[in-house]
């Protein structure tokens, strides 16, 4: 009995520190009709791993990328991908500053954050993200949103370009995360 | 596709060997420097590396398939492979070696020359000239702090509708670029910027610095501008007085030009330092991986130029080699293709020039002797054609050549003992005994001889005209003895019986011609003068002229004989039965006196023969008589007649043999018996056998006296059978045909 429980505890544990394991989560994500476009809301995790973090503080700007999709359904087959939009950010440390830079690499907005956990949380919350025009979808179908986050490799420095694609520290990426548009 | 691949494979298209290598090399060089400088090429890296892998991969499989075709040709020992493994194995080594060795220095200097880019000292220094920078921008905060401050005493006490332009002048004063007065709940109250064309509000403060402000504490802080650059913002509380309430004062300061590019330069100078010092490891890894690439690529390309290299320089020594094979085997034709004009080209000159000499010399030699067989065939036909005999004999004795003429008369295969020596062929046959020791003595002489010889073969007495005459030791003649020789047996037959026939017409004329006055002569004394005799003289007139009368009718019936056996022969021949015929007219001897017994022996198959009934019963007439004659004389009893089919020399033909037991013919005229006036009866013409042989001849048959061991006398006769054709064309031109060819 005691062996069980310990088991369980043991087993709640690893499972603890899993969650703490570095890696980006979509922890949700959903789209709101709104005057004719698709407007996206998501919160995302970030969780850099040691040696990202490290290059970060190293002044390695990392670039994280949010993956978007919208799927249509089809019977019998695999669903269709009808629409996909990247949008990019760029993480660096001002060390004059000492603060931390997103730099939005869409629309080059830059925001300055004196803590890394702020940045990452103004990465982390999408709102009203105008995702997709409803005109572009055919009525009566039914469609998916999809969202992936990944930590882009090639846009890391050349040397450590070839390390981070065979080390799962670098290989920063979440499961993609479908929601009923 | 496949072929070019495979020649590809087999290193023959140097184009494209040549043209991966260079791809391969330039995709190195902006590995290179992707990995030292970000920048367009940076982008590319990963692609570059999969590139250079997967064409170092392409390298590396062709120069592993040329190894081990190399290998397999080698097992199977294929000319050539050796030296070509042996060559490539050496420039290869030769070309491995320098680059080791580069490698390893470079790998060395690579790794000490990336430490030796960090120092404690720079490090030192730029985060000193950070802290400068720093100190720099705090002086410049704390600076605009207080004009801020300023700005917010004097507009404290302002009232709310002169507000918006004491900013403008507040803005003027100080170095501001844009003011704004914000109520507590985030509203704008008034503002001012330097560059009015800004349309968009100005950016409240964060929740974070209001809470901050409201705590008392004044608010500074870089920040970043939209796109470029940084601002200093600065929020502080607006005091309430005069009926205001509390407001917060937000003022943006452009960081000078001067000290905003001094602090971006350190800014960018301590980033890329510290980035370095990151990526020391990665980037250390990085170099060594391109050298590592680099490497292989001098290695594997060394490899393939070694194998190149090694086939082209082997090929025209495998060339030579299948050549020198072929010449071996007797293949002239082949020609080499010069590839060089090196000791090489010149070495496939000489051998192609050396197998068109050869095959030139062969055609020669192969045309000459062809020559030498056509004259040599030629001779042995002129040679087979000739009736006379030849035969060539060396200085042993031994026989050399022969022609069929030869063995023809001398009644031997001589062509079985060409190479064997004259004394052994007379132990073969001995009949050749004596005229080998007639010839013997002649070849021991030098130059021409000529000699008649009288031999005794197994079909009777021959003379054959012999001549002889040595010949030269020279080329190709090994000395010895040639000898001709002519069976003139027949030929001096016919000079003897012409001579006979001259005889038989001179006696027709010179003797015959008076014997008839002679005989009228004699009748008309006898009949004149009988009756005037008296009886004793009348007897003696009468005995004188019937002498007389007797005798000349005795040399007129000689004479007529004699003519009759000398006549050219007027033959009508018509088929005949030998049997038949021998039945019917010993018919008329079956009555024969006795003493004599006349045994037939007749072979029951007809034997049809073509000839003149009269001649053929003459013949048979003489032959029984005759030995009815010599039974008599002798003691004998007996008169065998036997017939039978005999086959001689390719032909069928009727044999006829009749024997006696009489006394036979002494042996010195058994030689001779067939000739006119050779008998051994005191009554006999001497023409009996004569003429019998005569018929023979006419009818071109063969006869042979023998005088068998039993006794008596036995005399073969074979005739032609009659054939169709035959049968209408007249008598043979050549009498004796038959026997010629015994």
């Amino acid at each position: 009995m005691h062996v069980i429980c310990g088991l369980i505890l043991c087993w709640g544990l690893l499972g603890a520190v899993g969650a703490w394991a570095a890696g980006f989560d979509v922890v949700k994500a959903s789209t709101q009709l709104e005057k004719g476009v698709y407007r996206l809301n998501a919160q995302i995790e970030y969780r850099l791993s040691a040696p990202a973090l490290d290059a970060l503080q190293n002044g390695v700007p990392l670039t994280i990328e949010l993956e978007m999709e919208v799927l249509k359904h089809r019977p019998w087959l695999w669903d269709e991908k009808v629409y996909s939009l990247n949008q990019r950010y760029r993480l660096e440390y001002h060390t004059l500053s000492r603060q931390y830079l997103v730099n939005n690499l869409n629309s080059g907005e830059r925001r300055g954050f004196p803590t890394r956990s702020g940045a990452l949380q103004f990465m982390g919350e999408v709102s009203n993200f105008p995702l997709l025009d409803q005109g572009l979808l055919t009525p009566g179908e039914q469609y998916d949103g999809g969202l992936r986050v990944r930590l882009d490799i090639e846009a890391l420095p050349a040397p450590l370009r070839l390390m981070a694609y065979f080390s799962d520290d670098w290989r920063l990426v979440s499961e993609w995360y479908i929601w009923p548009l | 596709m496949a072929a070019l691949i495979h020649r590809f494979a087999r290193g023959q298209s140097l184009l494209l060997t040549m043209l991966l290598l260079g791809l391969l090399l330039v995709i190195l060089v902006l590995m290179g420097r992707a990995t030292t400088n970000s920048t367009k090429f940076s982008q590319m890296y990963s692609w570059l590396l999969l590139v250079c892998t997967i064409g170092l991969g392409a390298l590396a499989i062709l120069i592993l398939y040329n190894l081990v075709e190399l290998v397999r040709r080698y097992r199977r020992q294929v000319p050539g492979t050796r030296l070509t493994l042996r060559l490539s194995g050496i420039f290869a080594v030769l070309a491995i070696v320098p680059v080791a060795l580069v490698y390893g220095f470079s790998l060395h200097f690579l790794q000490r020359g990336i430490d030796s880019w960090f120092d404690v000292q720079v490090d030192r220094g730029l985060e000193d000239a950070l802290e400068l920078s720093r100190t720099a921008l705090d002086l410049r905060m704390r600076e605009v702090l207080k004009q801020t401050l300023k700005i917010s005493d004097s507009i404290a006490e302002s009232d709310s509708d002169q507000i918006s332009r004491r900013l403008d002048d507040l803005l003027d004063l100080s170095d501001a670029s844009e003011l704004t007065l914000f109520g507590w709940g985030g509203q704008i109250i008034a503002t001012a910027a330097v560059d009015p064309s800004l349309v968009l509000p100005p950016p409240p403060p964060p929740d974070t610095v209001v809470l901050q402000v409201r705590q008392g504490h004044n608010y500074v802080g870089l920040e970043p501008i939209h796109d470029a650059g940084f601002h200093i913002r600065v929020v502080v509380e607006v005091p309430a007085s005069g009926g205001n309430e509390e407001r917060l004062l937000q003022a943006l300061f452009p960081v000078t030009d001067r000290l905003s590019l001094l602090a971006d330069a350190v800014q960018a100078a301590f980033d890329s330092y510290r980035e370095l010092i990151f990526l020391r490891a990665p980037l250390k890894a990085s170099f060594t991986l391109t050298l590592s690439l680099a490497l292989l690529l001098a290695v594997l390309a060394a490899f393939w130029a070694a194998f190149y290299t090694a086939r082209r320089m082997v090929q025209p020594l495998r060339e030579l080699a299948e050549g020198t094979e072929a010449v071996a085997a007797g293949q002239f034709g082949r020609q080499l293709t010069r590839a060089s004009s090196d000791e090489l080209g010149f070495l496939v000159e000489s051998f192609n020039q050396m197998t068109r000499n050869l095959a030139q010399a062969r055609d020669e030699a192969q045309r000459s002797q062809e020559q030498v067989e056509g004259q040599r065939a030629y001779l042995e036909t002129v040679l087979a054609r000739l009736s006379s005999g030849v035969v060539t004999i060396d200085q042993a004795g031994r026989l050399q050549t022969c022609n069929a003429a030869a063995s023809q008369i001398l009644g031997v295969d001589l062509q079985a003992f060409i190479g064997i020596e004259s004394r052994q062929i007379a132990v073969a046959h001995p009949v050749l005994e004596d005229l080998i020791e007639v010839i013997g003595p002649q070849l021991t002489l030098t130059g021409d001889w000529r000699q008649e010889i009288a031999w005794f073969s197994g079909n009777g007495r021959r003379i054959l005209m012999c001549r002889g005459s040595s010949l030269p030791d020279a080329v190709g003649l090994r000395g010895g003895h040639v000898i001709v020789f002519d069976d003139i047996t027949h030929l001096m037959q016919a000079e003897r019986n012409a001579a006979w026939a001259e005889v038989a017409r001179r006696l027709a004329h010179e003797i015959k011609n008076p014997l008839t006055p002679i005989q009228l002569a004699a009748e008309r004394i006898r009949h004149k003068y009988l009756k005037q005799l008296d009886e004793e003289q009348g007897k003696i007139l009468d005995r004188g002229t019937h002498t007389i009368i007797q005798q000349v009718q005795a040399m007129k019936d000689m004479v007529d004989a004699f003519n009759e056996y000398a006549r050219p022969p007027r033959l009508q021949l018509a088929p005949l039965e030998l049997n038949e015929f021998v039945t019917e007219v010993l018919y008329l001897y079956r009555d024969y006196p006795a003493g004599v017994e006349i045994k037939l022996d007749l072979t029951r198959e007809p034997l049809q023969i073509n000839a003149d009934k009269g001649r053929l019963r003459q013949l048979l007439h003489n032959l029984v008589k005759n030995a009815i004659e010599a039974i008599r004389d002798g003691h004998g009893s007996t008169l065998w007649i036997k017939t039978r089919r005999e086959h001689v020399t390719g032909a069928d033909c009727a044999e006829l043999i009749v024997r006696d037991d009489g006394p036979g013919f002494p042996s010195n005229i058994l030689a001779s018996a067939f000739e006119p006036y050779v008998t051994t009866k005191p009554k006999g013409t001497g023409l009996g056998l004569a003429i019998v042989k005569k018929i023979v001849e006419e009818h071109g048959g063969w006869i042979q006296l023998e005088a068998p061991v039993e006794g008596g006398a036995r005399i073969v006769i074979r005739l032609p059978f009659h054939h169709e054709d035959v049968a209408s064309s007249a008598a043979p031109a050549v009498p004796a045909v038959l026997a010629n060819t015994e």
